[in-house]
């Protein structure tokens, strides 16, 4: 395979944004000031810098800590504590660290990043990256503030992997769980459950941010409660707008909404048993389902239906023409059941569960569509914690699921559809598709763009037509504020939630 | 039939018809409760839907009455089940005794100490939500109270004579508790069951809520009330339907549940309350006073009001007491020698009343007709001028005072007085009623004196205020003959001048009337 | 009196202990593991290797018999030990949750038994007047009505609409008592409604039958008049089975304040239960019940104590 460095469109974009930040360090904070007070969906449950606990606890991360890059409110790759990077020939990559220095007044060193991989890569770590980590064979870092990395095999993504939440860069010698972080603000306090609270950060290598003087993070996990909690002017901000309150918000003039399409829903199957292991079935369920009646039961209208890959429109790997790939089409879905063998339908059980509103409804009507194509649907609908456990076990016929990429690059799909690699919920049970697999593999190591386009192409062909899993809709994911709350984005698509990176520009007017 | 029957049957008649639509819901002619008409959804009410559409434009009348079905079926499944389980543990337990006990009775006791929603929220996760592990978690969750119920009916009834005659009859104890013991305990098991359906109801909906109840797309109340709550906004109705026939069948139930208690239990059927506390319209007798020198009976009837009629207990009694006369009333037992007592102080129970005739007493403040006053104008009379001495001391003082304060009250209603002066005045009253160490006894509680201590105290109450009028009911069934004389010759209590005191007596039996 | 008194503590304490082990035990049967969900938070697909690590960090990977042994000998020397998820101590974070449950259902009883007694005692001297009617259905009504109905409507009224106060949460009293307070009465009285309805039947109820009691004609005899009689010789001796009633609801409600916690953000032992449950977190579990179990058995016991001091011929020694 060849690389071509100066043909990475998507690289030289995110190269430009690292460097354009500012330098400087210890600015002055903005006159703003104040207070911000968020209204959080769930209390983190570990303070596992690197574990993967959830977005809620990413967003309290984005607070502490960085990592070597991020993401720009446009969604664009920009450097964080690197703040320039390059990739030779043979693949390996080069990261230039910033000045920038720890909440304890200590500088963030090559020595610093070294460790944090190395930690992560470990024997014993239970790392959302630990895999990626663990691919990387060797870390030189010539100087304080040079790192370089050399993977098992070629890779294009390697910056992406340090804009995740849960990858940030600790101390060298830190615990997992340390609070000390280079982010915009320092840890204050917490009630275990309850509340957390950090300051800002006076030595934040960023001019004039954090413009907040503290935040006080308050958990309200009952989602009405959270809206509530806003409209009664306790909190300034909320994560996880409900659907059925965006309207309210949207028609109060106090209260912003700021939603992106970003996470979608899906059906997974269980290859495993028939009738799911035949992709006829498969695909037959894919057109059975009107989108527009999931989008409106289940998020009241704040959605857009799916009936390909989740790309969006504006990415350069979106196929017009396969947009479509799973219309609604009851005829066309009979058809293929009868081609398939059961031209009488059948009968099998829906797993998904009751904790959550967004996934028992999308069962609920996805059950009454296929009861129109003949399939008799039961529904399971137990706690999150049973359902996983069922999921990752393929104790289910056809189960919902609902997640958001890793990012809006296609290999951010790879957790979904990858049925090569070990059991998950997240993915069908049990159903392997080699065209699929092999498409992500190449494209992970593919640079040039045209040729990723036609890699990605023919994934999604291989999608439809294989289904795998079927994809239903993409949802609104939102956050709303007071409209005294100024300089918040919601990361545009997948990358919804890593939106707490911006908490470091917002200020309260 | 009773009022209390009467009501309890049309209220089981309210329940029937509504138990009937469910019931008969597969033949009404109902909307179907799954088929989603999603661009409709959250329509209101209209000629078709008569109370709307719900989230997926489903009809929610049909999906109520649908809904009623799993609702009440987990309920009154469970309440049974837990019912017949309960019972049986209650019944071996409260029997038997001794290991059995331990294994049926307190083994349940476990079940009473987790948290409820724990023990339904552990018992779903593992069967699996729906109908039937609902109705398996109700049943654990009230199987106790059954137990703890039936456990104390046997335990009483199981000293009652007659299972005690069958127990030396040889009969087999699985016959008698079947024929003897379970019969009795009928009514506390009836009430515990719509107790429990009622709870069955609520608990349905609270885990419906949490989302470990029915299955959609099946409806129920709490299922339909947890998604009205997310769409409150889109449609507030959501939430009143499924919350109304909550509310409306629990509340049902429980008047159903007192009109149970109030036939199965008649004691307390006395519906009405307390007359006495009513405000009473002041009553003018229709004769004006005659001359009496203390008292004076004339044609006095009392009789029972009942719901039509009344009913005539005694009959124009009449006879005349003078001042320091003691005058003995004596008569078969049932005669109406207490209620002529009663009726001459107002104190008649609340079903009977002074039909007829006059009771007139010379008070100070002039002739009163005794037959004729309010609660109000007896305050004054009562324990200062007409005192009563009760038949039955141990229930006629009140267990949770002490003696002395219950002595040191009719003196300072009447004198009031420091509560140093007054119990020093207890004390003097105490011993002359001849109780030994008044000083140490006027702690006392009623409980822990004797009977025959109680008895004097009962009387030194009612001579406290030295009254014109003394009524003794029996008043010394508990002493003996030397001591009763002794007491009925208590001179009055220091009180300037002194008054002449009359003694109305209704003695247990002729023999030993003083005189 | 104190054998009796160490008989009911000894027979407690087996069982909780029995109540415990039972919890530990079942927890293990309900699917969902505690590593694995912890590492797939945010919907994410856990690294195999990454789960099987933290499972055996967690101890997990033993027998349950094993676990629970250790497990048992860290409680004989009260320790409770760690969270799964976060090592977090269990014991001070019960001590930290209990007060704030306990505070809740504390309030809830004083608003009860305020609101209770007298309109069940004013429905009992009515009885079968329009007031009795009134009360009764107003009582019915308050006991049908789910927690979580009147929870959500009382945060629509009174923090949505009218913005009197916040929608929910929790301030500790040293902080800000006054918003501490503000935030109490809502959950408070949530639960207190439900709560004064039983006051109210239980009240009513039991003045009825002392009102027929012959000490009440004896108490008229001494030409007392309504308001002495009702409040020394009727409610009085009437409390004492109220006092019951109210003492085991109160027991139940240690664990039984879920919704309302939920609903109203009151972080309570109910809601950490819940949260444990959820995450699979054993020994939060185990130790919340032990805790919530313990402290109903020992009501239980307080009760009868009480029930000796409010009618003195109750003797404990049976």
């Amino acid at each position: 395979m060849t690389l071509k460095m100066n043909r990475r469109g998507f690289l030289n974009t995110a190269m430009a944004a690292g460097t354009l930040t500012f330098l400087g360090t210890a600015g002055l904070r903005a006159q703003e000031g104040g207070t911000l007070r968020f209204g959080l969906s769930a209390y983190p449950p570990s303070f596992d810098m690197w574990a993967s606990t959830g977005t809620a606890a990413g967003t309290v991360k984005l607070m502490i800590h960085r990592g070597l890059t991020s993401f720009d409110p446009e969604g664009a790759l920009r450097g964080e504590l690197a703040e320039s990077w390059e990739v030779d020939d043979a693949g390996v990559w080069t990261f230039k660290l910033r000045d920038a220095t720890f909440h304890d007044g200590k500088p963030v060193t090559a020595a610093d990043v070294k460790y944090t991989i190395e930690q992560v890569a470990a024997e014993d770590s239970t790392a959302f990256r630990r895999a990626q980590m663990a691919s990387i064979t060797s870390i030189e870092t010539p100087d304080d503030k040079t790192v370089i990395l050399t993977t098992a095999d070629p890779t294009a993504v390697v910056p992406e992997w340090f804009a995740h939440y849960h990858m940030p860069i600790l101390q060298e010698g830190a615990e997992a769980t340390s609070m000390v972080g280079a982010g915009p603000f320092v840890f204050d306090s917490l009630e275990r459950g309850v509340s957390l609270r950090v300051t800002a950060f006076d030595g934040y290598y960023k001019d004039g941010e954090p413009k907040v003087d503290a935040i006080e993070v308050i958990v309200y996990s009952d989602e009405n409660l959270r809206v509530a909690a806003l409209e009664a002017g306790d909190v300034d901000i909320i994560e996880y707008v409900p659907w059925a309150a965006m309207e309210r918000i949207e028609e109060n003039d106090a209260l912003t909404l700021d939603t992106v399409p970003g996470p979608f829903m899906y059906l997974t199957f269980n290859g495993t048993k028939a009738p799911f292991d035949n992709p006829l079935v498969r695909k037959a369920i894919g057109h059975a389902i009107k989108r527009e009646d999931v989008v409106a039961a289940a998020f009241y209208g704040h959605g857009a239906p799916l009936a390909h890959l989740p790309l969006d429109e504006s990415s350069p790997y979106y196929n017009e023409d396969l947009a479509n790939g799973w219309e609604y089409d009851p005829e066309k879905a009979k058809a293929l059941l009868a081609e398939a063998g059961y031209p009488d339908g059948f009968s099998c059980t829906m797993l998904s569960t009751a904790q959550y509103g967004m996934h028992q409804s999308t069962a609920e009507v996805a059950q009454a569509y296929l009861m129109m194509i003949g399939i008799n649907v039961t529904l399971d609908l137990p706690d999150w914690s049973t359902r996983v456990q069922k999921g990752n076990e393929g104790q289910y016929d056809i189960a919902v699921m609902g997640t958001s990429a890793d990012s809006n690059d296609p290999d951010g799909l790879t957790t979904v559809l990858d049925g090569s690699a070990k059991p998950s919920y997240v993915r069908s049970f049990g159903i392997e598709t080699p065209e699929i697999t092999e498409a992500l593999n190449k494209g992970r190591v593919t640079f040039a763009e045209a040729e990723r386009q036609a890699i990605y192409r023919g994934m999604e062909e291989a999608a439809i037509e294989q289904s795998p899993c079927v994809f239903l809709c993409s949802r609104a994911q939102g956050y709303a504020m007071a409209s005294n709350v100024t300089g918040f984005s919601n990361l545009p698509g997948q990358l919804t939630f890593y939106s707490g990176i911006s908490l470091e520009e917002t200020a309260l007017s | 039939m009773t009022r209390a029957e009467r009501s309890l049957y049309i209220w089981l008649g309210v329940a029937a018809i509504l138990i009937a639509f469910p019931i008969l819901a597969p033949v009404l002619p109902l909307q179907p409760t799954i088929g989603m008409d999603i661009p409709n959804r959250f329509a209101g009410p209209s000629a078709a839907n008569w109370l709307g559409n719900d989230e997926y434009g489903r009809d929610v009348l049909s999906r109520i009455i649908w809904g009623a079905r799993a609702s009440l079926a987990v309920a009154f499944g469970s309440a049974f089940c837990a019912a017949v389980i309960g019972t049986i543990l209650g019944l071996l337990g409260g029997y038997f005794r001794g290991i059995t006990e331990i294994l049926a009775v307190r083994s349940t006791e476990i079940v009473i100490c987790l948290p409820p929603l724990l023990l339904a929220m552990l018992v779903i996760t593992i069967l699996g939500a729906g109908v039937l592990t609902l109705t398996v978690a109700l049943t654990i969750l009230f199987v106790p109270n059954y137990t703890r119920v039936v456990y104390a009916a046997t335990l009483q009834t199981g000293g009652l004579d007659f299972v005690k005659a069958q127990e030396a009859m040889g009969t087999h104890p699985l016959k008698i508790l079947a024929r003897t013991v379970l019969p009795n305990i009928v009514p506390p098991l009836l009430v515990q069951f719509s107790l429990t359906v009622a709870s069955g109801i609520l608990l349905e909906s609270g885990l419906s809520f949490l989302g470990l109840g029915v299955v959609p797309p099946a409806p129920s109340w709490g299922l339909m009330i947890r998604a009205a709550r997310a769409a409150m906004d889109q449609q507030p109705l959501l939430l009143l339907w499924p919350s109304l026939s909550l509310a409306g069948t629990v509340l049902l139930l429980n008047v159903i549940c007192d009109r149970l208690q109030d036939v199965l239990s008649p004691k307390t059927a006395a519906r009405g309350g307390a007359a006495w506390l009513r405000r009473q319209i002041k009553r003018t007798p229709d004769a004006p006073a005659p001359d009496v020198p203390l008292l004076k009976i004339e044609n006095l009837s009392v009789g029972v009001d009942l719901d039509h009629a009344s009913l005539g207990l005694t009959k124009e009694i009449a006879f005349e007491i003078k001042p320091g006369e003691t005058m003995a009333l004596v008569g078969e037992s049932g005669s109406g020698k207490t209620l002529t007592g009663l009726a001459m102080t107002g104190l008649l129970p609340n079903a009977l009343s002074v039909t007829g005739g006059h009771a007139w007493f010379r008070s100070s403040g002039g002739a009163v007709d005794l037959a004729h006053l309010t609660e109000d104008e007896f305050g004054p009379l009562r324990g200062n001028e007409i005192s009563m001495v009760f038949q039955d001391a141990a229930a006629a003082l009140n267990p949770v005072h002490r003696i002395g304060d219950q002595l040191c009250e009719i003196i300072q209603r009447h004198r009031p007085m420091p509560k140093a002066e007054a119990e020093a005045e207890v004390v003097e009253l105490l011993r002359k009623v001849g109780i030994p160490d008044p000083e140490r006894r006027i702690r006392a509680y009623p409980f822990e004196l004797s009977g025959g201590q109680r008895q004097r105290a009962m009387i030194a109450m009612a001579v406290a205020n030295a009254p014109k009028l003394l009524i003794a009911d029996e008043p010394t069934t508990a002493l003996d003959p030397t001591i009763q004389a002794q007491i009925l010759r208590l001179p009055p209590p220091r009180r300037a001048g002194g008054r002449g005191r009359a003694c109305g007596c209704i003695p247990r039996s002729a023999s030993p009337a003083p005189r | 009196m104190l054998r009796y008194v160490a008989l009911r503590v000894l027979i407690a304490l087996v069982l909780v202990w029995l109540v415990s082990t039972l919890v530990f035990l079942v927890l293990h049967l309900v699917p969902g593991d505690p590593a694995e969900l912890l590492l797939s938070a945010g919907n994410s697909a856990p690294d195999p290797v990454a789960v099987a690590e933290l499972r055996a960090q967690m101890g997990l990977d033993r027998p349950v018999l094993a676990q629970y042994a250790s497990y048992i000998a860290d409680l004989t020397h009260l320790d409770f030990g760690v969270s799964l998820r976060d090592q977090n101590p269990i014991a001070p974070e019960l001590a930290l949750r209990l007060p704030r449950t306990l505070e809740l259902i504390l309030a809830a009883a004083v608003i009860a038994c305020l609101i209770g007694v007298p309109l069940g005692t004013l429905a009992a001297m009515r009885d079968g007047g329009w007031s009795e009617k009134f009360v009764s259905l107003l009582a019915s009504a308050a006991l049908s009505t789910p927690v979580f109905v009147v929870g959500t409507t009382m945060i629509l009224v009174f923090a949505q609409w009218l913005g009197w106060i916040s929608a929910g949460g929790y301030v500790p009293l040293a902080e800000d008592p006054l918003r501490h307070l503000s935030l109490l009465a809502m959950p408070a009285a949530t639960i207190a409604l439900p709560l004064t309805a039983v006051m109210i039947r239980m009240t009513r109820a039991s003045v009825l039958e002392v009102l027929e009691k012959d000490h009440v004609r004896t108490a008229r005899a001494k030409g007392l008049a309504r308001g002495p009689i009702i409040r020394r010789h009727v409610v009085r001796n009437a409390l004492v089975p109220v006092i019951t009633v109210l003492g085991l609801e109160m027991g139940t409600l240690i664990g039984g304040t879920v919704l309302v916690e939920y609903v109203f953000n009151w972080p309570g032992l109910s809601g950490y239960l819940v949260r444990a449950v959820e995450a699979r977190d054993y020994p939060e579990v185990v130790g919340i019940v032990l805790v919530i179990s313990f402290l109903f058995v020992l009501l239980n016991l307080l009760i009868d104590i009480t029930y000796a001091v409010l009618d003195p011929r109750v003797k404990l020694a049976k």
